[in-house]
């Protein structure tokens, strides 16, 4: 069974200017899917519709068209409160951790709020946000700290580790180090990797970061104004783009 | 060669009420070419961005400062008086790493163009406008409607190139951009870097670039500054750097970037720069360096010059002079 599967997903953002309802397509008749443990990337420029596709798998943003199955459920036949029976299962790791984290709580309340909905024992809970902590090689200290008591580094850590709490099928990562130092980048992505040998959960990268997407992806699909244009091994992806934007993103990195 | 920005012996540290100043730039020596692309590399907390304010004279009120600045020969800071009313905003202009920091939300994209032209070249608005049109031709927004829509309407990316324009538009001699390619998209990064280029060419521009991705520097840069905790730890050619980098630390930022096309092993360095309130002794980058000595632990590393380069670490002590 695949861990998450689009098929023709098609979304869009309406406003009403004046008397008029104008329409933004923000993706356009997406379909693809991820089979257990498989790496995939997104890539696309800003606008191209990476945030929303995000918000979509993670079942807030109903598309109008489509479906969007996880572990094979159709998440949005499901009522919206009970969607998190399903979407619990994907763990997500945010772009900037600064932002993500409450400065008001610490470590290790974060954590537990991720554990809130799935039914376990405060014991059984607490165990699991250790483990999950000692998994992004972090001291269970840090547990008993507030945020900005942290580095950019640890903070992302911190967001992996709330990722994995609930021992997910499959992470969604939103541009996991563009906001870290290179050296901390580089811990990440190895962490990132490590985590993946050892747990296997299916990984969906969205960047415009190919470097990036070399090391954390094994396949890597192009989005551009909304639609898929390319999808290819990111091998063979580097060595023959077809769209303008990818033969544009390589060319800007040799 | 003519200097564009010398600075000497300059640190710059912040000041909380009653505290002593906490140092974020300590005692550094820079000298950027005219017409010359100079990068200042580092990671973040490294004091560059702190360098980069106190060239162009935009510090915040809370900044203490002393060593010596000149542009073009002239002294902008002296101990600690600064003197920056000739030079900020008419000879040195800065690219903010938040492009929405340096557009008012409340004027049209034309109107912000037609006030800085003004006030500085007095051009009238018919020939601002055009002037500005041009300008965002340059930075890759030849669309003229945009000179009549508000900031808020374009993306984060646009916003920027906006900015760049602006920059541009007093006819200043030098740039201070501050990671000016952190907020585009990729794909647009190498082309935003070639117009820098090319703008440095045509018009002498020196552009002062602070950047932490070493390798995106290297595309345009002509010379690098590797700063790391408030010190120049090495400086010299970037292509002779880039192709054998002396320094531990510059050797690490070398192995920890991704690049395209290669799969190398990215080492994990652990640690971060040390924190202003606890500066170590020694050298700073004694807990994360590799190739550590005993006495670096205790003794700070003078500045050696090494094949016409200069590097601040112990490695090099037994050979090559001191500056």
């Amino acid at each position: 069974m695949n861990v998450l599967s689009l098929r023709n997903v098609t979304v869009e953002y309406r406003e009403w200017r004046g008397f008029k309802l104008s329409r933004l397509r923000a993706l356009d008749h997406v379909s693809f899917s991820l089979e257990k443990g498989e790496r995939v990337a997104v890539i696309g420029e800003s606008g191209a519709g990476k945030t929303t596709l995000i918000k979509t798998i993670l079942g807030l943003l109903r598309p109008v068209e489509g479906k969007v199955l996880v572990l094979g459920t159709d998440i949005y036949k499901l009522p919206k409160k009970k969607r998190h029976i399903v979407t619990v299962k994907i763990g997500y790791v945010p772009q900037s951790p600064g932002k993500a984290l409450n400065p008001k709580l610490k470590v290790k309340t974060t954590l537990l709020e991720a554990l809130e909905k799935s039914k376990v024992s405060e014991e059984e809970a607490l165990k699991r946000v250790e483990e999950a902590i000692r998994l992004v090689n972090l001291d269970p200290s840090v547990l008993e700290m507030y945020p900005d008591q942290l580095s950019g580094g640890m903070q992302q850590r911190i967001l992996i580790a709330r990722s994995l709490v609930n021992n997910p099928e499959l992470i969604l990562l939103d541009e996991p180090t563009s906001a870290l130092d290179v050296s901390t980048q580089a811990q990440i992505i190895n962490l990132l990797n490590i985590i993946h040998e050892k747990l296997k959960p299916a990984l969906l990268l969205v960047t415009h970061d190919l470097p990036v997407a070399q090391y954390l992806a094994d396949r890597v699909i192009v989005l551009y104004r909304g639609r898929i244009v390319e999808e290819n091994t990111i091998d063979e992806l580097i060595r023959n783009p077809q769209h303008s934007y990818t033969r544009l993103l390589i060319e800007s990195y040799l | 060669m003519v200097l564009a920005v010398e600075v000497e012996n300059l640190s710059v540290g912040y000041v909380d009420e009653g505290e002593e100043a906490l140092w974020a730039v300590r005692g550094v020596n820079l000298k950027v070419l005219e017409g010359s692309i100079h990068c200042i590399v580092g990671e973040s907390g490294c004091g560059k961005s702190t360098l980069g304010k106190a060239i162009v004279g935009i510090l915040p009120p809370h900044a203490v400062i002393k060593g010596v600045i000149k542009i073009f020969g002239e002294k902008v800071v002296d101990g600690d008086k600064t003197l920056y009313h000739k030079s900020r905003g008419k000879l040195v202009t800065f690219i903010p790493q938040n492009p929405a920091k340096a557009l008012n939300p409340y004027l049209r994209i034309g109107d912000q163009f037609y006030y800085v032209m003004k006030s500085l070249r007095n051009y009238d608005k018919r020939r601002a406008l055009e002037e500005a049109g041009k300008l965002l031709k340059l930075v890759g927004l030849p669309d003229t409607s945009y000179l009549d829509k508000y900031p808020h309407e374009f993306s984060g990316g646009m916003q920027q190139r906006i900015a760049i324009a602006m920059a541009l538009a007093n006819g200043a001699k030098i740039v201070v951009a501050d990671e000016p390619t952190s907020f585009l998209d990729a794909h647009l990064r190498l082309q935003i870097l070639k117009l820098l280029d090319e703008l440095s060419e045509k018009l002498e521009l020196t552009v002062i670039m602070i950047t932490h991705d070493i390798l995106m520097a290297s595309k345009i840069c002509d010379h690098l500054s590797v700063m790391y905790a408030g010190l120049v730890v090495e400086d010299g050619k970037c292509k002779e750097i880039l192709k054998n980098p002396l320094h531990p630390y510059t050797k690490m930022l070398l192995k920890v970037v991704p690049v395209l096309g290669t799969r190398k092993k990215l080492e994990s360095y652990v640690g971060e720069p040390p924190r202003l309130d606890e500066y170590p002794k020694g050298c700073p980058f004694y807990p994360r360096c590799p190739d550590r000595l005993e006495k670096c632990l205790n003794e700070k590393p003078p500045i050696f010059r090494v094949n016409g380069r200069l590097v601040s670490c112990w490695l090099y002590g037994g050979e090559y002079e001191r500056t």
